[in-house]
């Protein structure tokens, strides 16, 4: 322990150089980590296997940053660890299926569909229940226990409704298209396409626009936005109808790429948290890197594990960042 | 004791260097305190005062410097340890244990308790028991001293702002500290009852030969009870030496009155 | 994926029938053995322990395990498979543990499933989908010896679950009985100091940390005794069986209950199987699989109402509802 050796002046050993680098520069670290892992599987399993999944992995990925940067914003703004957020999900993959299958109405409105009613229940369920729990000064157990409650509610009754069976989008799930000697489904092609275009317009949006500035400072600190002035709770409506409508949004294209039934919620749920907490709770930006780099790296471990353990890679990843550097690659290092 | 005995130092720090990001909070920090005595830590907002007391109690990691109470090296190590080696903190917002009994927050308190291993409770029942009994006879004497001992069945969450505050200190009598280091024990309490913890701490001071080091802010308490001052600023220590010579201390007054720089 | 694997000789027409109803109590006790776990961790030491049914699982595969592919005898197996879970309680808690408590229900649930999937893909070791099963025959010879016992004590042909219900619930009671002995202890006020604020004890010479894993364990082991009774019951394991539901049903049980009450979660648990069970033979005119859902519906809604309007269940104390995080 160098705490207690060192006398004042003494320099620093390489060790704690190295250290004191990886703790200031973790985007660095990590994309340095990220460039050997991909080197050390194209030098293995040859360019085109890791190019060919890595892309299909950019479609998982998209739907898991849809989702985490929905979450993460709640989270952070908010506090609440919502364990119903992949039912949120799960709810717009079945409104989708309402509109564009049970009413047979085109699928682009089925999925504009999906995100009001996700954002409405969002907005909702804000209203009717976390704001009052908030207002009592609810403790946090209550609100993880409220939102598996609420996890429960929604993914049974869409269970109740919709049963058990698995059933599809009315979309092409058979058609290739070929990108540059790759070959990806053109549901998934879309998904990557949609998912990019909806990231990158809420990136800029997070950025430059005065609500994406305002929900950043809100998920910063919220004590700190509300003396500046800045009206937090609509601020909190909107971040509700944001994380509403991106979890619709990834719940349909989810939907499209694979089936859906009832329990898709609980099985995105887990890598959603885990893009969240990679990403750095709160971290909006985060979110997104974070989705994609788990998408694209759970992808790749098929490459060399069974299909069955896929998940068990998110998991791994989410442990070993909680272990190695629980704010996650973004996130500053508070006292956890 | 004698009085050469008593001015040893039970504690010094050296060199203590505390970094958030770019920001050393403390940048070489070094201090001594003597064996019985008050020693006062004192400086503007932002001088590390808070950051260097959560160091040398072990709440926070340091980045550089050594610490020895006793003789013993203590920098860097968690803060059960210290607390059993007899240097016990008290909190600035205090932290009564709202949802258990005020009589229950002192016997908690209590060092070398064998039931609170596990094993022994199933092999020394016996033990476990007579200590308990002890304990709780200890903890009723304390409270009475504090006058709390009427309040000892109620939940320490009912108690007031004040009666938290003597609570608090009651317990960390409890642990038989060597070493009582309070964050801002005056703070939000009014001062007829912080005459009275004044009181306290000299009369342990004299009777139980306990030391003391205070962040503090009111600047009357600091001079009129203090043995020695320390002041900080920008995370160094600036002076120390007795309250009339800190108190016309160039350095300490541009301290407080420039800032910045 | 995650349904509960009920018997199946549970009948829909046998709404009187009294091997129903102790089928019944024999979940119910199940479901306490379990829950008690919980409240350990929730209730006493401040701890958001998410993954009680993977130790549950690692009690009972581990069991399973040693009897039909080590060919060990079932009542050593025992131990062994308690030895087995809380050694993963260590694992899963060595680094978790000193998480904030949101994050440490992130981390719980992802070992949980961690666990489940490995039961579920692990086919050489586990037997997949399919599971195991044939290491019941220890517990039947008991049994048999039991409702020997029953018959000479009056009951003519007792019901061949009858022997299970009163073993699960003379363990539950004892474990109940222990736990609340241990919470009046030195021990236990440790555990109640690190439960709100883990700052405060370690100020007061107490080492939160091992506290926490000690809590921890003990919840893990609870765990992996709940399993063997679960695995007994329907005499086969399968991964289905535990799955994150199963938890979330014990913390209903345990918010049913109320958080710091050790006597509450054996009502708790009766209660919630009793109504959850009960819907069944309700008159709706709506087909089985509605129902089923019906059922947890209405377990989200109990969780939210409980929650929202008595945090602290039937027998918890309102003081007390105080979890640091």
């Amino acid at each position: 322990m160098e705490a207690g050796t060192l006398a004042p002046g003494e320099d620093a050993s390489p060790t704690e150089r190295l250290r004191d680098f990886g703790r200031k520069r973790p985007a660095l670290v990590a994309l340095g980590v990220l460039a050997t892992i991909v080197l050390v599987l194209i030098a293995w399993k040859g360019l085109h296997s890791v190019a060919q999944r890595g892309l299909i992995g950019l479609s998982t990925g998209s739907i898991y940053a849809l989702g985490a940067v929905g979450l993460t914003l709640v989270y952070g703004i908010l506090k609440l660890t919502n364990f119903a957020h992949g039912d949120f999900l799960a709810f717009g993959a079945y409104m989708a299926y309402l509109m564009s299958v049970t009413w047979e109405l085109p699928l682009l409105l089925g999925i504009a569909f999906a995100m009001v009613m996700t954002a409405l229940l969002g907005v909702v369920l804000e209203k009717g229940m976390w704001g009052p729990m908030r207002a009592r000064g609810a403790g946090i157990l209550q609100l993880i226990l409220m939102s598996i409650g609420l996890a429960l509610v929604i993914r049974y009754g869409i269970q109740y409704f919709w049963g058990t069976e698995l059933r599809n989008l009315d979309v092409n799930k058979t058609d290739t298209v070929e990108l540059l000697g790759l070959r990806i489904g053109r549901t998934q092609g879309i998904v990557i396409l949609v998912g990019f275009i909806t990231l990158l317009g809420t990136g800029v949006m997070l950025r430059y626009s005065l609500l994406g500035k305002r929900m950043r400072a809100l998920s910063d600190d919220l004590d700190l936005a509300e003396t500046t002035g800045i009206d937090t709770s609509r601020v909190i409506l909107w971040t509700w109808v944001f994380a509403g409508a991106f979890a619709g949004l990834a719940g349909v294209l989810y939907g499209a790429t694979t089936q859906l039934q009832p329990e898709m919620g609980f099985e995105l749920l887990l890598p959603i948290f885990a893009a969240v907490v990679v990403g750095g709770i709160g971290d909006a930006f985060g979110a997104l890197a974070g989705g994609i780099l788990l998408g694209v790296v759970v992808e790749w471990s098929t490459l060399f594990i069974d299909a069955g353990w896929k998940s068990a890679v998110g998991f791994i990843v989410l442990i070993l960042v909680l272990v190695i550097r629980p704010q996650g690659i973004f996130g500053k290092a508070r006292a956890l | 004791m004698t009085d050469a005995a008593r001015r040893e130092p039970i504690f010094e720090a050296q060199g203590v260097i505390k970094r958030f990001g770019g920001i050393a909070a403390v940048d070489g920090a070094s201090m001594s305190i003597d064996q019985g005595s008050i020693t006062a830590l004192i400086g503007p907002n932002g001088a590390g005062k808070t950051t260097f007391f959560n160091v040398i109690t072990g709440f926070y990691k340091p980045d550089r410097g050594t610490a020895t109470f006793g003789g013993e090296a203590v920098l860097g190590r968690p803060p059960y340890v210290l607390a059993r080696m007899g240097m016990v903190r008290t909190f600035q917002i205090t932290k009564a244990l709202s949802a258990m009994p005020v009589v229950d927050n002192m016997m908690l308190a209590a060092p070398d308790q064998p039931g609170e291993k596990l094993r022994n409770l199933i092999t020394q029942p016996g033990a476990v028991r007579r200590r308990e009994a002890e304990v709780h006879e200890q903890a009723m004497e304390l409270l009475d001293v504090f006058n709390l001992a009427k309040l000892a069945e109620h939940y320490a969450g009912t108690l007031s702002g004040g009666q938290r505050k003597l609570l608090e200190l009651a317990r960390a009598l409890m642990t038989r500290p060597r070493l009582l280091l309070l964050d801002e024990p005056m703070a939000g309490i009014n001062p007829t009852l912080g005459r009275r913890l004044l009181d306290h701490m000299q009369r342990l001071r004299a009777e139980d030969n306990v030391t003391f080091l205070f962040v503090e802010h009111d600047m009357e308490v600091v001079m009129g009870h203090s043995d020695r001052v320390v002041v900080m600023a920008q995370g160094r220590v600036i002076a120390d030496g007795t309250p009339d010579e800190v108190r016309s201390d160039q350095g300490v007054i541009d301290a407080y009155l420039g800032g910045g720089a | 994926m995650s349904e509960l694997a009920l018997p199946v000789a549970i009948s829909f027409d046998a709404f009187t029938s009294l091997g129903f109803w102790i089928s019944v109590g024999i979940f119910a006790g199940t479901f306490t053995i379990f829950t008690l776990g919980l409240q350990l961790n929730v209730g006493y030491t401040g701890i958001f322990n998410f993954g009680q049914a993977g130790f549950m699982a690692i009690g009972a595969y581990s069991m399973a395990i040693l009897v039909t592919d080590k060919g060990m005898n079932f009542w050593v197996s025992l131990p062994i498979a308690i030895l087995i879970t809380m050694g993963f309680g260590l694992i899963v808690g060595l680094p978790s543990l000193r998480l904030r408590a949101d994050y440490l229900a992130i981390t719980t649930i992802a070992a949980s499933e961690a666990i489940r999937l490995t039961a579920l893909n692990a086919r050489d070791l586990t037997g997949g989908a399919q599971g195991i099963f044939g290491f019941g025959d220890s517990w039947d010879e008991v049994a048999d010896s039991i409702e020997g016992w029953l018959e000479w004590l009056g009951w003519s042909n007792p019901d061949n679950l009858a022997p299970l219900l009163i073993v699960v619930w003379g363990v539950a009671l004892l474990l109940t009985l222990t736990l609340s002995k241990a919470q009046r202890t030195p021990w236990g006020r440790v555990l109640r100091a690190v439960r709100e604020d883990e700052d405060a004890a370690r100020a007061l010479g107490k080492n939160a940390f091992a506290y926490k894993l000690q809590s921890l364990m003990i919840a893990a082991a609870l765990g992996a005794i709940a399993g063997f009774f679960l695995a007994v019951n329907l005499a086969f394991v399968v991964p289905d069986s535990f799955g994150p539901t199963f938890t979330f049903l014990g913390y209903a049980v345990l918010v049913l209950g109320g958080l710091t009450s050790y006597w509450g979660v054996a009502v708790g648990a009766i209660i919630l199987q009793t109504v959850l069970e009960g819907l069944r033979f309700l008159e709706l005119p709506i087909s089985e699989v509605k129902v089923s859902a019906l059922r947890f519906v209405i377990l989200g809604l109990v969780l939210i109402g409980l929650m929202a309007f008595r945090p602290q269940g039937m027998f918890g104390k309102r003081e007390e509802m105080v979890i640091g995080d």
